[in-house]
């Protein structure tokens, strides 16, 4: 230990020795399914015509999905998602998004990172400004990638990005990086920018350290799917079960763009989501973590109604969202199914809940935050936890 | 009056703000020159304007047919192959691009062009148009910023980005009225909603043809009167820019970011005041840039060395020391993406806030191992971010990079620069005054070569600074 003494400026241990107990146990998983994720094949309106009618090339018959109440049926790709539904461990909210949608991947992602409305630039992510006011630690919130988005940059504090805690260690501890912190005493870090970037080196520095030597003695038992995302589950898996404290995690999982020969393509996705998720949550319930866990799943949007002509859809707005933890208030269908009578004049699902009441019930009823805080305004908090 | 020289550090600071570094053998000229005379050896270098090129051939009707027509002539699957096509042209031309930025002669130019890149933030997948636009950035990037708008209005690119093409007499639509206001020109809070929806009206009907060129479609433009800032009449485009213009708000406004990107991330009230007065009475953009090199705040110590380099300014900078980074296209893309900066590719028309907002703790460690990466082959296996647009493979891929400098590059370098002292190759390299335990921390490398000692050089925090 006497080493850290000499690597981590007094100002650092500041940062290090902050109760767990005064942040709760309480663990937030967002996944993001990058392309935007069909909604309409993913949980299909399997009574209403209009869904045959806009999509005689790839719709689901019924007889190939699995009823849920009589209406909506789950594809049956995620029927992993069927056993958890059963026990109650998932809710599935329908119709989520915001006024003005955007069309664009790009922007859409920014919005539904920053928490913005369609109109505005937010330089800062929702679960970054959470970072800011409650976990005050860059490893608060961790990215499983390489690079950090948007969603888990603060104002003032950003998050951290790795799926390898090792490599993250062993990048942060080359020769000439650890000389030049261990060269450094805390008198010359009073600069503007040049102070700032030395305190994020100590930061990055400090946070590879602690998320390596904390997730090393966790190696999960469960045999995941051998694919890239199920890799970064695991990798989840085992932050969450060696009690790092880290309070925000997020994964985005990418293919879902499906503008051409849609069918066969989110059939694997779908399968591959599922899947992975269903040995993610074993593993989380092995480790009795899974009850102190919300695993939250979006896609920037939904998409068209109406398929296209290459038998894929376009890009959409409204959308559904996956809610997957032990002890939801109202597992199952949390609300009304997308009315496709009343489309917007793109022909696209119109919201009828803003993804923001979804943050702010996440922030106010799981992570004990209060969300006019974090999203700067108040909106009306739901009812799924 | 007594002409008194340049000294060394003011002079690498004027060259890192006005372009990407200082030449080390023009430093040891430039003791012979006034401030005056070292401004004006910049702009005279930049008075040509060198458009950027690119291989257009064999894209057959592609640019003066209109798509619908195009799927008609020559099938909906040829149509679709030139398409990509043009798609993967706008990758190539962010790496043309780049290479210009380091080694063109107008090095002012193509700084400015680059500002301005992230003041009139558009992105396009047509190749055409967005050779064009970019051009119009470079020509336009010291000239008279009416003129530019106006230019800027009327560009293929621009009218597709901000959906001007969708805005109809009939059916207005705001989007490019409202970023022209808030994010180009004047600011929030220096309009109203109905100013936007008047300015809208103004600008219904403008569009091009298939080849970029602009056109006012006569029967979709609403001639009828309009009330706008203010001033009332039957107003076209040219004459909101022209009100827009007129307001001090607008002068403002740019010399803000003219002031952060160029002199200080941190306001001073005074000297934007100052450029402001200077920029309001004819929107000379030359003038401008002259007048702020010109004054002595520009040269004081709080303002030099403080600016966080952008990706772009990093990796250029580098490539003028040690011209290795920018050979193969894969790679220069891998290095813009791990740092958050693709050059023709903007998250959004808000652009990029730049300054802090390119470091975290992942962006830094790689800016700081980027020399070694680049420079001493060592091994970095960090992937960038997946495509929206990619399948679930393609999202996955591994794209780590292997770097190399060959006996050419290096021979640069041994020529240009093994000749200075250490000492003189920090102060050449690094703007920001060294810390002092970096400073003997450094110490101890300098048994090595004087490539090694580069290299080391621009792995501290302070090289991270302009």
């Amino acid at each position: 230990m006497a080493s850290s003494v000499v690597l981590v400026p007094s100002f650092m241990k500041a940062f290090e020795s902050l109760d767990p107990r005064l942040f709760g146990y309480k663990k937030l998983v967002v996944i993001q399914l990058s392309g935007g994720n069909d909604g309409l094949n993913t949980l299909i309106p399997y009574r209403n015509d209009l869904y045959y009618s806009n999509r005689p090339g790839i719709s689901i018959p019924k007889n190939r999905l699995i009823d849920m109440n009589g209406e909506l049926g789950l594809n049956e790709n995620l029927s992993p998602l069927k056993a958890l539904y059963d026990k109650g461990y998932l809710s599935i909210i329908n119709n989520v998004g915001y006024p003005n949608p955007n069309r664009s991947h790009f922007r859409s992602t920014d919005i539904w990172h920053t928490a913005s409305n369609a109109s505005e630039y937010l330089d800062s992510g929702w679960m970054g400004r959470y970072i800011d006011q409650y976990g005050k630690k860059p490893y608060t919130g961790i990215e499983v990638d390489d690079s950090l988005s948007l969603i888990l940059k603060g104002r003032t504090i950003n998050g951290v990005a790795t799926k390898d805690a090792k490599k993250m260690f062993n990048n942060a501890k080359t020769p000439f990086f650890s000389k030049v912190l261990e060269t450094q005493t805390e008198t010359h870090l009073s600069e503007h920018n040049l102070g700032y970037l030395y305190k994020t080196m100590v930061g990055a520095k400090s946070s590879a350290k602690y998320i390596y030597e904390t997730s090393k003695t966790s190696t999960s038992t469960k045999s995941y799917p051998n694919n890239p995302f199920a890799k970064q589950l695991k990798t989840t898996a085992e932050f969450i079960n060696s009690k790092l404290e880290t309070k925000v995690y997020y994964v985005s999982m990418g293919g879902f763009d499906t503008h051409a020969n849609q069918a066969n393509r989110q059939s694997r996705l779908l399968k591959t989501y599922s899947e992975a998720m269903d040995v993610f949550v074993k593993d989380l319930e092995a480790s009795d973590s899974f009850k102190d866990t919300l695993i939250v799943t979006f896609s920037e949007f939904g998409r068209r109604v109406q398929q296209n002509a290459a038998g894929g859809t376009d890009h959409g707005a409204a959308n559904n969202l996956f809610v997957i933890g032990k002890n939801l208030k109202k597992p199952g269908l949390y609300n009304d199914s997308p009315d496709l009578m009343n489309l917007d004049k793109n022909g696209d699902l119109k919201y009828t809940i803003d993804f923001r009441s979804v943050y702010a019930t996440l922030l106010d009823q799981w992570l004990d935050a209060s969300h006019s805080k974090v999203l700067g305004s108040s909106f009306e908090t739901l009812d799924f936890i | 009056m007594t002409i008194s020289y340049m000294n060394q550090r003011e002079y690498i600071h004027l060259n890192w703000r006005a372009g990407f570094g200082a030449f080390p053998s023009l430093i040891a000229a430039s003791k012979k020159l006034s401030r005056k005379n070292s401004i004006n050896l910049l702009f005279e270098a930049s008075k040509i304007i060198e458009p950027v090129q690119i291989d257009l051939s064999d894209f057959g009707d592609y640019f003066n047919t209109p798509y619908n027509k195009l799927k008609k002539n020559i099938g909906e699957e040829e149509s679709r192959k030139l398409r990509q096509k043009s798609q993967k042209k706008v990758r190539e031309l962010n790496f043309i691009w780049l290479n210009k930025i380091a080694s063109s002669e107008q090095v002012l130019r193509e700084k400015m062009t680059l500002f301005w890149a992230n003041i009139f933030v558009c992105k396009d997948t047509h190749i055409l148009h967005t050779l064009k636009f970019n051009n119009t950035l470079r020509t336009y990037a010291l000239g008279n910023f009416v003129d530019f708008v106006k230019a800027i209005s009327r560009s293929a690119s621009m009218l597709k980005y901000l959906n001007n093409n969708r805005n109809f007499k009939k059916k207005p639509n705001e989007n490019f009225a409202r970023e022209l206001m808030e994010l180009f020109t004047l600011g929030i809070g220096n309009y109203s909603e109905s100013d936007i929806r008047e300015a809208a009206r103004a600008f219904t009907g403008w569009s091009f043809k298939p080849n970029g060129e602009y056109v006012l479609r006569a029967s979709k433009h609403d001639t009828d009167s309009k009330t706008f800032l203010g001033e009332n009449g039957n107003f076209g485009g040219d004459d909101i820019i022209d009100i827009i213009t007129k307001q001090r708000a607008c002068a403002e406004f740019i010399c803000t970011k003219v002031y952060r990107y160029f002199v200080n991330p941190t306001d001073d009230k005074d000297h934007i005041e100052e450029l402001t007065a200077v920029f309001h009475k004819d929107y000379n953009i030359e003038q401008l840039m002259r007048y702020l090199f010109m004054t002595d705040w520009f040269y004081e110590e709080k303002n030099i060395g403080v600016k966080i380099k952008s990706p772009v300014e990093l990796m250029v900078g580098m490539q003028k020391v040690i011209p290795s980074v920018f050979k193969k296209l894969n790679q220069v893309i891998y290095l813009q993406k791990m740092m958050g900066q693709t050059l023709l590719y903007p998250v959004n028309v808000a652009g990029w806030k730049g300054d802090r907002y390119w470091i975290d703790s992942n962006s830094l460690m790689f800016r700081l191992k980027l020399p070694a990466l680049v420079f001493n082959n060592a091994k970095i296996s960090l992937n960038p971010k997946g495509d929206f647009e990619a399948t679930f493979n393609e999202f996955y891929k591994e794209k780590k990079q292997r770097f190399s400098v060959d006996d050419n590059e290096r021979a640069y370098f041994e020529t240009h620069y093994s000749k200075w002292s250490f000492n003189e190759l920090s102060e050449i390299l690094v703007v920001p005054r060294i810390d002092v335990d970096t400073s003997k921390m450094l110490k101890a490398y300098q048994s090595q070569n004087s490539f090694q000692y580069c290299i080391q050089l621009m792995s501290i925090p302070e090289y991270q600074l302009c």
